[in-house]
């Protein structure tokens, strides 16, 4: 990001403030294939989590959306796994598909079947009676 | 000083004589029934009243005043109750009396319904004493057939004396679970009030007693209620049958005068505690229901209603348990607890969830698999089942953890640092 | 004499008999509970009602200590009673904590989450957490029929499903079994529950362990809407709750109403729910080529218009079935008098009623809250428990107080409470008439009798006679007693019987004419129209020579039939005025709109009018219901039952006649399905074959 929208928007990559705390308490530990970088607190800096908790975060490339995280970091940012897909030899398995962030307010985003922004029939709904018919 | 052989009520209490009508006449019963029944209604009431007596069955209520509260005049028929469902643990008196001494019973019986006006008795007697109802089916026999009882007796009052037996529910001991047993419906506690001396079986006036209360009955009118009255401490007079079970030498049923120092109790008449005074941890005084007393405070203790009260446990049905230093305290609470759960009838919530939750916390305690937090989480949650249940079985499962609580707390620490001494290794 | 008390610092006086909860809510103190039920018997065993008593070493359990029963103070000073200590908190958390120990983890999964006891009382009284670290019990699902969703694990064993069962329903199919924790609420029965008011201990279930299983994990409660509205599945006319999410009744509640049905519906008023979604009429038919084909309503209209216009007043008729309102019945019978016809009748199943007789006649003239009063009862021609369930559990709840005679005329039927039965026939019947039956004498010692004819008596042949009969009974039975009493009931089987009485939708010469007689007519082609207002229960294979009108919600026979048929809205979807067996009049209100094209009753008659160059004068239905009022006062009495005059009983008694000898049937064959809207609901159809089932079961047709 220039160093312009890095003063005065806060709502993609980094901020002065953010470039600081970095420097100051992160260690740079990845980045995955959409450019998104990943830090983890330094042992014995910065504010203590419960139990000992070193914080983990993620920095974006351009609008920050939490939904572009992939899944392999995912479970490390979350603090579900301890190891981060650097450090893994994870294969991906044949029926992958890519990682595609939530597309609402774009044209990609979902539709339900029926909707007349999409095709297709609309289920059944509850509020639907059976009519009688002569046959 | 122990009781001498004159102001023993219980002479055949081992059955070392004849049980039977013979026998029982030869030792004083049916002596001047109909003396006492001539003197009225209202005067064995006095006479009672005179004697002290207190209800022989854990509640110690006073027996004349609680034949007092019997209507004078009713459309209703008045019942006297015996309950002889002897279920708590630790007693085994009910029993000696009726397969041994059941004519004390019978007359027993006569007098207290003449005193209540009640011209019918029912006795319930435990499912699991099968011998003993024959016992006492074969003197009910005999005193009808002796027109001691029955329809136009020669006493001059009509009684009926109806046996009547549970199926193993230790809950079908506690008052008005009897009566609905007795009705024929699931032994499920009544709420008082009404009390049953209002509504009681078949919603007629009805007096719940002990067999022993009964029993002791005819000595009483006998001897004269200022006789009974002299024995035993002032407030807890008389004699009673204590039970002693447990870790002492010679574990018997004995009857000894009220206030007995219960150290002189268990050196005289059962050979002393295993392993000496000395080796004893603890003492169960009154059945499984009330709080055990550690040893220090067994020295001076002397077995009456009111000296257990004052230690924050009870007489109750003065059966004894003595624990010595072999003894497991946490697991023999535990073990208590299940009993409780197991009999618990599930009506009220407290109890019925209650006892569950405190036997399983015990257990867990009792192999140090806790925190220290928990006991008084423990003891917190007896508190919240005492006082809040329909009846008394709520009490009487949270007291035995109280007692263990207030006690042996540093046993329960002890074990959960063992535990977790022993674990600290698996957790690392 | 009243008693004082002192209740959170407030004295107040209250009246004997009364338990110490009462007291506590007259004194505005909120008092929580599980197992207590004003209806029910006290049982005491939540003791989530306890509360502190001066004196009393132990709190008290409200609910069952009377104020009575308080030990009085020594100096006789008010008993001080606190609901808000310290002690009550402790106790209330205490046994709060206890229930939820064992309680499963189900509120996202369970129904009655949104509007359960548990919830709200853990809520309000609860400690904060729970500090229970074992494991749950789990106990297994009961089968309990098709209308009861059971799910035991929930269950905090409060005991009323088995008091309601027993008590108010009389059929004592639920009970506990084992003790302690291990304490099961079953039917000891591997089969459902047999009982018309079954479906009542899903109300009273305090938490999701009995659930209404045909509405399961449809809706939650505040996503509802809800209308109060009245039942017309039968003529009880109880207090309903309709709840209703968009377009789609949801569900059916019962409201409390003391007067009429206490807190109790009948299964069939409740599960009819589901009939409303389907065979629903939602648009108009007309017949061309002998077949139905849709039409636009102008279309549907104009044909009909066409068809009255050409036929004289003689050659019309129009028949009412049993749910339409007054509203419409109004209207329709205003038309049918501006085209000169007086063809008009209510009385489907053919009974002998004549509105001229005077309301007494046909009316329930004791009232439902009369019945508690009763101290004898006779029935003739009835089958209470199928015709109108609410009813017949008001007669149980009087037995159950003692010293109540009952005799039973007819089919000899499991009614939940013992009766005498006299016998099944005319011959009894004379018998008690002239005062010769032993049953008599009971009567005549009564000093509440109460005597209830079933609409099937009425509609034999000889209907009048037995309604004469009834009345000589009822007359000599209340001679010389209270002139207040009014011992002669009808009980009707219909919704819309009694308003269309009250309306005097009967013919010119009621007697002679009727349902039978236009039917006949149209057999053989001397009836040129048939308007049928919601009538199913005809004969169509005789209506082939004459050209049939079915206005209906529900496609029944009638619209098989139907030469036009115009859709209509259903008693959920109109407001309209329903008068019960009693004579109360009852308005439903519209909860949810009607399918498709369908519209209200009134509205169709209205359209249909100026079609035929006779405009009605009414635009809106506040106008209809003020001429409605003017023709029938008895409609405008709103909730209230108007005592009739009695010398129209004494009038009944006179009329001539012999009662037959053959046997009483009853009116109802199958409670489940008795109305189009029954009939259309897969729920009660699966009732009707469960009870089918049932009763050819080997040995349970006994305990039916």
């Amino acid at each position: 990001m220039g160093i312009f929208s890095e003063i005065f928007s806060w709502w993609g990559g980094n901020t002065w403030g953010t470039r600081l705390t970095i420097a100051r308490q992160g260690r740079f530990v990845g980045s995955d294939s959409f450019g998104n970088r990943y830090y983890e607190q330094l042992k014995g800096v910065g504010p203590e989590g419960p139990l000992g908790r070193l914080r983990r975060w993620v920095t974006y490339t351009k609008l920050a959306d939490p939904s572009k995280v992939p899944p392999e970091w995912h479970g490390w940012l979350h603090y579900t796994v301890d190891t981060p897909p650097t450090e893994e030899r994870y294969v991906a398995k044949p029926w992958q598909k890519p990682h595609v962030p939530n597309m609402t307010g774009t044209p990609q985003a979902y539709r339900p079947a029926g909707s007349i922004l999409a095709a297709g029939q609309r289920p059944k709904a509850t509020g639907d009676y059976k009519p009688w018919r002569p046959d | 000083m122990l009781l001498e052989d004159k102001d023993r009520i219980f002479q055949n209490i081992y059955g070392f004589h004849d049980s039977g009508l013979k026998g029982a006449q030869s030792r004083g019963s049916w002596d001047g029934t109909k003396f006492f029944i001539d003197k009225g209604h209202d005067w064995i009431i006095s006479e009672v009243k005179t004697s002290g007596l207190r209800g022989r069955g854990g509640a110690g209520f006073p027996t004349g005043l609680k034949w007092s509260f019997m209507p004078k005049a009713d459309s209703r028929p008045s019942y006297l109750v015996i309950n002889a469902d002897e279920s708590e643990p630790g007693s085994c008196k009910d029993r000696e009396i009726m397969r041994n001494d059941p004519h004390l019973l019978i007359e027993g019986a006569l007098l207290a319904g003449f005193a209540m006006r009640a011209h019918t008795c029912y006795i319930y007697i435990r499912g699991e004493f099968i011998r003993e109802r024959e016992r006492l089916q074969r003197a009910v026999d005999e005193a009808y057939a002796a027109k001691l009882i029955g329809k136009n007796n020669v006493h001059g009052w009509d009684f009926d004396f109806y046996i009547a037996h549970g199926a193993g529910a230790y809950i079908c001991g506690e008052e008005t679970a009897l009566l609905e047993s007795l009705e024929g419906r699931k032994g499920q506690p009544r709420l008082k009030p009404p009390f049953p001396a209002n509504v009681g079986l078949y919603g007629a006036p009805t007096t719940i007693n002990n067999v022993e209360s009964i029993a002791v009955v005819p000595d009483i009118l006998r001897r004269g209620g200022h006789w009974f009255a002299a024995l035993g401490l002032p407030n807890n007079t008389g004699t009673k049958l204590f039970q002693i079970s447990g870790h002492v030498n010679r574990p018997c049923v004995v009857e000894e005068e009220m206030g007995i120092p219960l150290r002189q109790l268990i050196d005289e008449h059962c050979g002393g505690v295993r392993g000496g005074w000395g080796n004893l941890l603890a003492v169960i005084p009154g059945g499984s229901s009330m709080p055990l007393i550690p040893a220090d405070l067994c020295d001076t203790l002397t077995m009456d209603f009111d000296s257990l009260t004052k230690l924050k446990s009870g007489l109750g049905t003065a059966a004894i348990i003595v624990l010595d230093k072999s003894a497991d305290v946490i697991k023999a609470i535990a073990r208590i607890a299940y009993f409780y759960k197991h009999e618990s009838c599930g009506q009220c919530t407290p109890c019925r969830e209650g006892t569950g939750w405190m036997w399983r916390v015990l257990e867990r305690m009792a192999r140090g698999e806790a925190e220290k937090s928990e006991i008084d989480r423990l003891f917190d949650v007896s508190k919240q089942i005492e006082g809040h249940t329909i009846c008394a079985l709520g009490d009487a499962a949270a007291w035995p953890v109280q007692g263990l609580i207030r006690h042996f707390r540093p046993v329960i620490e002890a074990r959960i640092d063992a535990y977790q001494a022993a674990h600290k290794e698996a957790a690392e | 004499m009243p008693k004082q008390l002192i209740i959170d610092g407030k004295e107040i006086t209250v009246e004997d008999g009364i338990t110490l909860l009462q007291a506590c809510e007259q004194a505005g103190a909120e008092i929580p509970r599980f197992c207590y039920h004003e209806r029910l018997s006290i049982a005491g065993n939540c003791r989530m009602c306890l509360v502190e008593v001066q004196g009393s070493p132990k709190p008290v359990a409200s609910c069952a200590m009377g104020v009575n029963d308080l030990p009085p103070n020594r100096d006789n000073t008010p008993k001080v009673i606190s609901t808000k200590s310290a002690t009550v908190k402790k106790a209330r958390e205490g046994v709060m904590e206890f229930l939820l120990i064992n309680h499963p983890l189900d509120c996202p999964i369970c129904d009655q989450g949104g509007e359960c006891d548990l919830q709200d009382q853990a809520m309000a009284f609860g400690a904060g957490g729970s500090r229970f670290e074992e494991n749950k019990r789990a106990v297994e699902d009961k089968y309990l029929g098709p209308l009861i969703k059971t799910s035991m694990n929930r269950c905090i064993h409060c005991t009323r499903c088995v008091r309601f069962m027993t008590e108010i329903a009389g059929v004592e199919e639920l009970g506990a079994i084992g003790r302690g924790e291990d304490m099961e609420i079953t039917t000891y029965l591997e089969r459902g529950i047999l009982s018309e008011m079954s479906a009542n201990v899903n109300d009273l279930c305090p938490v999701g362990a009995l659930t209404h299983r045909p509405w399961a994990h449809n809706a939650r409660p505040w996503e509802l809407r809800k209308t109060e509205s009245v039942d017309v599945m039968d003529a009880v006319g109880s207090a309903i709750r309709i709840d209703v999410r968009g377009r789609e009744v949801m569900r059916i509640l019962p409201r409390n109403n003391d007067a009429v049905n206490e807190e109790w519906i009948s299964d069939k008023t409740r599960h009819v729910a589901d009939g409303l979604r389907t065979q629903r009429l939602d648009q108009p038919y007309v017949r061309k080529d002998g077949r139905l084909v849709s039409a636009s309503w102008q279309e549907a209209l104009a044909l009909v218009a066409a068809k009255l216009k050409a036929a004289s007043g003689d050659r019309i008729a129009a028949i009412a079935g049993p749910l339409a309102g007054a509203e419409e019945m109004f209207a329709l019978k205003d038309l049918f008098h501006r085209l000169g016809s007086t063809n008009v009748d209510c009385r489907e199943d053919g009974a002998k009623l004549d509105p001229a007789a005077g309301r007494a006649s046909y009316i329930f003239n004791s009232t439902i809250e009369g019945i508690e009063h009763a101290d004898a009862i006779l029935l003739i021609g009835t089958n209470p428990r199928l015709e109108a369930a609410v009813l017949n559990t008001r007669i149980r709840k009087r037995w159950r107080q003692g010293g109540l005679a009952i005799g039973l005329i007819g089919e000899q039927v499991d009614l939940t409470y013992p009766y005498d039965y006299l016998g099944s026939g005319g011959q009894t019947l004379r018998d008690l008439a002239d005062g010769k039956h032993a049953f008599a004498a009971k009567l005549q010692a009564a000093k509440a009798p109460l005597i209830i004819v079933g609409s099937a008596a009425i509609a034999r042949t000889d209907g009048q006679a037995v309604l004469a009969a009834a009345a000589r009974i009822a007359v000599a039975a209340t001679q010389g007693k209270d002139p207040a009493w009014n011992a002669f009931n009808v009980l009707h089987a219909a919704a819309s019987r009694v308003a269309a009485l009250d309306l005097g939708f009967v013919p010119a010469k009621p007697a002679s004419t009727g349902v039978d007689s236009f039917v006949a007519a149209a057999e053989t082609g001397a009836l040129d129209v048939l308007f049928l207002l919601g009538a199913d229960d005809i004969d169509m294979s005789r209506l082939s020579k004459t050209f049939v009108v079915y206005q209906g919600s529900h496609g029944d026979a009638g619209a098989h039939r139907a030469d036009v048929i115009f859709p209509a809205a259903a008693y959920a979807e109109k407001s309209a005025t329903y008068v019960n067996t009693e004579g109360r009049a009852q308005m439903t209100a519209k909860a949810a709109f009607p399918p498709g094209d369908a519209r209200e009753d009134w509205t169709i008659i209205r359209a249909l009018s100026p079609l035929v160059g006779h405009t009605l004068p009414y635009d809106s239905i506040n106008v209809l219901r003020a001429g409605m009022y003017k023709a029938a006062p008895a409609l405008a009495a709103i909730d209230r039952v108007a005592p009739a005059e009695i010398k129209a009983v004494a009038a009944l008694a006179s009329v001539k006649g012999t009662v037959k000898d053959e046997p009483f049937r009853a009116a109802v064959k199958d409670f489940y399905l008795t109305n189009p809207i029954a009939r259309a609901s897969a729920v009660m159809a699966e009732m009707s074959a469960l009870k089918k089932a049932a009763g050819k079961a080997a040995g349970l047709a006994a305990a039916e």
